[in-house]
């Protein structure tokens, strides 16, 4: 069977054609008993960044695996940049994956060269893109370099040029960041909002949530493989109407926390080691409280703009870094 | 884009990847030589078989079975490290389906272990103490032995794919395929003739399909006259039908990205 070449697959820059890059309607999936996608529906527009955000086990890199072919869905549609999932739509598509996914005995070329054959580049073409894409990522110095001899950030940013190699036009990240120190995520979010800004869509699976905050445009809440809620960020926490207060204590304040759920205009209550974070109706009454009855046992207090850690937590009555119950593998 | 390139380039993958492992390169094919100069003079010395004639150039197709064996065994287990190292995911992301990545990978397998024996069978041919018989013309028995090792190799690379698909681990892998191998190399007539066996033991050597590219192989390089076990028409048929069989389903197999 012949598979047609991925169109632009030499170009830089297109316009998008679709008006969702991504749109799933009423997917199923199960790992044995347990469902990963209970009925998820989105769109993710063209030439966005959209987050999907959610703990381990919410159904972020299912739907991914889903979108690449991966995985079949039990039930539910799947569209992909306009028309039904298919090895003609995997040509248009690039995939950053979540774990390393490097041959440690090839070089940088090597893998780079691989892929173009996979993906049917001619191989002058594929040279020349391997070679601006090396440049770009600030790896041709190590073209020859075995991969096993990269640092994490060079892993990572050689992965994402493999993955735009084929000049895709939908980006699907899947915790792309995750275990880089933060110089290298930095680079690494430079690379990627390039990508971005020649229209490319990047669909990024994240749990970390300053990382949504700052880069996504459009984030989707996900909690058990359901959409909990969708929207800009600054719109979600808008509509959240809370401010968030850090509490530092002397000592363990478990029983704090207890007695403050039970306050007027408090709502949500999170324990980590010697520090509570509180969201509030309204920061300054809690305060009074909070001194008048707990006194020096306070070691400082601050006040923190809402984050969507908070809208997850108020939406779905858990934090996105506790886990979800992710047994059968993916997330 | 075609399969075929894609198909290609996996297999210059695999290759490179083979020839830039030198100690496996080299013990691969000394393995067997040291084997045939141990257990071949051991044995024609020390317990002097009456029943063969010149055991050396008898074990000599033995051993070369036994490398298309190991080496198959040990290139199909590549499936495992492309797995945990994350390229398998990467491979099955590309717009071609598994079968075409199993193919790509499976076919290198083939050409390694073919090549290694091949090796093998052109040192035993330059070693004075090993005699050749060439009984069809030099051509033609190369020619018989050739065939038998690539067919071996597409059996045995075929067979390593099925396995895979119901082992989860390496090591369960190499585990079950020495379990499986071992008595299949036993009782293929590689160390000693079928003939004088047991009946229990023939019939396992009439169901074991090496024992027909060991008989092939025999007639090709050994035998001086006579018809072989089952005969060079019974050893062509058998062969050919189950390594094209097992070799198929092999690369058929369903690829999970869980295991």
């Amino acid at each position: 069977m012949k598979i047609a070449a991925a169109p632009g697959a030499t170009d830089r820059t297109f316009a998008p054609t679709h008006p969702a890059a991504v749109e799933v309607r009423d997917l199923v999936y199960r790992y044995g008993e347990r469902r990963a996608l209970d009925g998820l529906s989105l769109a993710v527009p063209s030439g966005a960044i959209f987050g999907l955000l959610g703990p381990n086990g919410s159904g972020k890199s299912t739907l991914l695996s889903i979108l690449i072919g991966r995985r079949a869905a039990e039930s539910g549609e799947v569209a992909v940049l306009g028309e039904p999932l298919s090895n003609h739509q995997r040509a248009r598509i690039g995939i950053v994956f979540q774990e390393p996914s490097l041959d440690p005995q090839m070089t940088v070329s090597e893998t780079m060269d691989l892929q173009a054959r996979m993906f049917g580049l001619r191989r002058d073409a594929g040279s020349a893109q391997t070679h601006a894409l090396l440049e770009r990522v600030d790896l041709a110095e190590r073209a020859d370099a075995l991969t096993a001899t990269l640092s994490g950030g060079m892993k990572r940013r050689l992965e994402l040029a493999r993955a735009l190699l084929n000049s895709p036009e939908l980006l699907l990240l899947d915790e792309p960041t995750l275990a880089l120190d933060p110089d290298s995520r930095l680079r690494l979010w430079e690379h990627l909002l390039e990508a971005n800004a020649e229209g490319r869509t990047l669909l990024l699976a994240t749990n970390d949530v300053a990382e949504a905050e700052r880069y996504c445009q459009t984030v989707a809440l996900l909690d058990e493989g359901r959409l909990v809620a969708q929207g800009r960020p600054e719109d979600l926490k808008r509509d959240l109407r809370h401010e968030s207060v850090r509490i530092e204590w002397a000592e363990d304040p478990a029983d704090e926390a207890v007695m403050m759920e039970g306050w007027p205009g408090v709502g949500h209550v999170r324990l980590a080691g010697h520090t509570t974070h509180v969201t509030v109706d309204a920061a300054s009454p809690f305060l009074a409280r909070l001194f008048q009855q707990t006194g020096d046992r306070v070691r400082g207090v601050r006040i923190e703009a809402t984050t969507l850690e908070d809208v997850y937590f108020q939406l779905v009555g858990r934090g996105i870094a506790s886990p979800g119950g992710a047994e059968g593998g993916a997330s | 884009m075609s399969q075929a390139t894609a198909i290609v380039a996996l297999m210059k993958r695999d290759l490179r990847a083979f020839l830039r492992s030198r100690s496996q390169l080299y013990s691969s094919v000394l393995f067997p030589l040291m084997l045939l100069a141990i257990l071949g003079t051991g044995v024609s010395d020390g317990l002097d078989p009456k029943h063969i004639r010149d055991y050396v150039t008898f074990l000599t197709p033995g051993m070369i079975a036994m490398t298309a064996v190991f080496s198959s065994t040990f290139s199909s287990a590549s499936y495992y490290q492309d797995r945990d190292s994350g390229v398998l995911k990467v491979l099955l992301a590309s717009p071609h389906s598994p079968r075409v990545v199993l193919l790509g990978k499976t076919l290198s397998a083939v050409i390694i272990g073919a090549v290694q024996a091949l090796l093998v069978l052109a040192v035993a041919a330059a070693i004075p103490a090993i005699h050749f018989q060439w009984q069809y013309g030099v051509g033609w028995s190369l020619l018989a032995a050739v065939f038998a090792i690539v067919v071996l190799n597409l059996f045995l690379s075929g067979l390593g794919q099925l396995l895979a698909s119901k082992i989860r681990t390496m090591q369960g892998f190499h585990l079950v395929m020495n379990l499986v191998l071992f008595p299949f190399l036993f009782f293929s007539g590689a160390f000693f003739p079928l003939t004088d066996l047991p009946v229990w033991l023939k019939v396992l050597g009439r169901l074991n399909p090496l024992s027909y590219g060991v008989d092939m192989m025999h007639l090709a390089l050994y035998a001086n006259g006579g018809g072989g076990y089952f005969g060079l028409p019974m050893d062509l048929g058998v062969l050919t039908a189950l390594a094209v069989a097992v070799f198929y389903f092999g690369t058929s197999r369903s690829v999970s990205p869980d295991r």
